[in-house]
């Protein structure tokens, strides 16, 4: 068999830079966060009512700023008008910007449905706005039939993005690591656990803890499906089942046997600390981590993966706005609409009474 | 048979899908008649210069670290430990089944009749689906433009009449560009004389190329199973020597 060396190949860059990451992450736990959100406020269950109003923070704190970091990556934010003056119905992401606006419409009417009263609460109280807190509260009726069809208009949208983030990376033949069938699964699951996590964040820091047996219990679910999820897919690379999982596998080099191991240890860690049921920080944030991790590894490896030739295409992060400033910037982006959401808004059961 | 003709309205109905075809046919010669373009790539003729590489990035003035066409080179050593080189000069296929098509989430991409896979940059929102759909890393986002960009086979060169820039620069006359309708050009004759001997890159992608090669080796069709010499490699983030 001959030996081959290259000595001059061509390393392109990532198409797709860590703006895609953050959009996949944020978008995905919104949603998901919209679903934990459905128990409490929807069904009413007493169990739910303190962690589902976290999860309907969470879902908008995602939401809101998701597309912000989509209309980051197309470099000039206006372009975004092409996706509707000349859509191409033959492409998952064409149809993305169609379902993105559904799911935040329905998002938006289903959380302010559900504030309606407290924010009638909050007018009760007097002062400088509550002229303001009034007129949204808009009589400030608690109308479990609107929230409960404002609910299904989301939950349709919701459900179409976790489609459709899946199935566009999905069907990129040409990335060997994106086009398997357990890539949706994978993302959905993940995207659970980042909403279960960024709820249990947001539960401890109102200083309550009493949901943290709930959170856990359906974390530990995540997880095992995480771990199901990925042992399926390294059966499947390693039978041949799928060639392109087989693909993969084999360009993988010696870098990747760290991050796998890391993501592996990081979902047994947290699988571990929510059987415990009782500390919610810690397996929030590692949950967040996996969910985040899981991503960027199938976004910037699979980017890293050479199509052609035999050099891999290494992603280093850069102190530039489309790089490491991106994720920080979309964080601080959260972290400001966490700051507005709560300061303005009441979230927890006090505004009630 | 009757020497006048028939100048009823039904024998004027009756003539009238023939009369429709006759109209038809001519346009649908012309159509057939119109060109094709495509390109032979005859490896055991380039030396590896990359005269073609820094043609084209001149004459599409395409930003420092961006590149259409590359040739890449590799060190093949046999078992017998016979060493050699071995080149891929690489570009857009322009192929039958381009991947970068459906993926356009707004159509910006599109085929033309004359075979040229081009991009409306217009159009485009630079959101690189296409370059994930490639599978040959022919398509990367412009730095100066933020919008998809690829090889075009110099189309404003062609309608201008004249060879693309890395065929007219290709110092060894490896690169053999042409219609393949017109069976007395260059690139048909040669493919006719290779008989069914010429290549394409990653024939199992299912994208039908129409870049062709003579004389590549074909275990480097596509990824390539060696080790690459990555410190002499020139990289987007790391330009070193």
């Amino acid at each position: 068999m001959n030996t081959t060396v290259e000595v001059l190949g061509f390393a392109r860059e990532p198409g797709w830079l860590p703006w895609a990451v953050q959009y996949f992450f944020l978008i995905g736990i919104s949603t998901a966060a919209f679903f934990l959100s459905l128990p409490g406020l929807v069904w009413r269950r007493h169990e739910w009512r303190g962690a589902s109003r976290r999860a309907l923070l969470a879902a908008l704190v995602c939401g809101l700023t998701a597309p912000v970091a989509l209309l980051a990556d197309l470099h000039q934010p206006g372009r975004f008008l092409n996706f509707y003056l000349h859509p191409n119905l033959g492409s998952w992401m064409a149809w993305g910007a169609f379902f993105i606006p559904i799911y935040l419409t329905g998002l938006l009417l289903y959380a302010w449905l559900n504030l309606r009263p407290a924010l009638s609460v909050m007018a009760g109280r007097g002062g400088r706005f509550a002229g303001l807190y009034r007129t949204l509260a808009y009589g400030g009726h608690d109308n479990a039939g609107a929230i409960a069809a404002a609910a299904v208009v989301a939950a349709f949208g919701a459900v179409l993005v976790l489609t459709y983030t899946g199935m566009e990376v999905m069907v990129v033949s040409a990335r060997p690591l994106w086009h398997s069938p357990v890539l949706p699964l994978l993302f959905a699951v993940t995207a659970l656990a980042g909403g279960l996590g960024l709820t249990g964040l947001l539960e401890a820091a109102s200083g309550k803890a009493a949901s943290a047996p709930l959170l856990n219990r359906w974390l530990e679910f995540s997880q095992w499906a995480s771990l199901l999820l990925l042992a399926a897919w390294l059966l499947l690379a390693a039978t041949g089942t799928s060639s392109a999982a087989a693909q993969a596998l084999a360009g993988m080099d010696r870098g990747w046997l760290p991050a796998f191991a890391w993501l592996v240890a990081s979902i047994a860690l947290t699988l571990w600390l929510a059987r415990g049921r009782r500390s919610l920080v810690l397996p929030a944030l590692l949950a967040l981590h996996g969910a985040w991790l899981v991503r960027w590894l199938v976004f910037m490896g699979g980017q890293e993966l050479p199509k052609m030739g035999a050099t891999a295409h290494a992603y280093v992060l850069h102190l530039t706005p489309d790089s490491l400033l991106g994720i920080i910037g979309t964080a601080g982006l959260c972290l400001a609409l966490y700051i507005a959401l709560t300061s303005f808004i009441p979230w927890d059961e006090s505004a009630e009474a | 048979m009757n020497a006048h003709p028939d100048l009823s309205r039904r024998a004027f109905l009756a003539q009238l899908p023939a009369l429709t075809a006759g109209l038809a046919a001519p346009a649908a010669v012309a159509a057939e008649a119109g060109p094709y373009w495509a390109m032979l790539v005859d490896t055991r003729r380039c030396i590896a210069c990359q005269a073609c590489t820094i043609g084209c990035a001149m004459e599409n003035a395409l930003p420092e670290g961006d590149f259409r066409t590359v040739v890449a080179t590799y060190a093949v050593t046999t078992p017998e430990g016979h060493a050699g080189l071995a080149v891929v000069p690489r570009l857009c296929n322009h192929c039958e089944q381009p991947p970068c098509i459906p993926v356009c989430p707004v159509g910006a991409t599109f085929k033309r009749e004359d075979g040229l896979v081009l991009v409306d940059g217009e159009r485009c929102v630079g959101c690189a689906y296409c370059v994930q759909a490639c599978p040959y890393d022919a398509r990367f986002i412009n730095h100066r433009t933020g919008k998809a960009d690829k090889c075009t086979f110099c189309s404003h060169r062609i309608e201008a009449g004249l060879l693309p820039a890395c065929v007219e620069t290709c110092v060894g006359g490896a690169r053999i560009f042409g219609d393949i309708n017109d069976p007395a050009s260059d690139i048909s004759r040669l493919l006719k004389a290779a008989n069914g001997k010429t290549r394409v890159l990653k024939p199992e992608a299912g994208t039908d190329p129409r870049v062709f090669y003579i004389g590549l080796d074909e275990h480097l069709d596509g990824r390539v199973d060696g080790v690459s010499a990555a410190e002499t490699m020139w990289r987007p983030d790391h330009q070193g020597a």
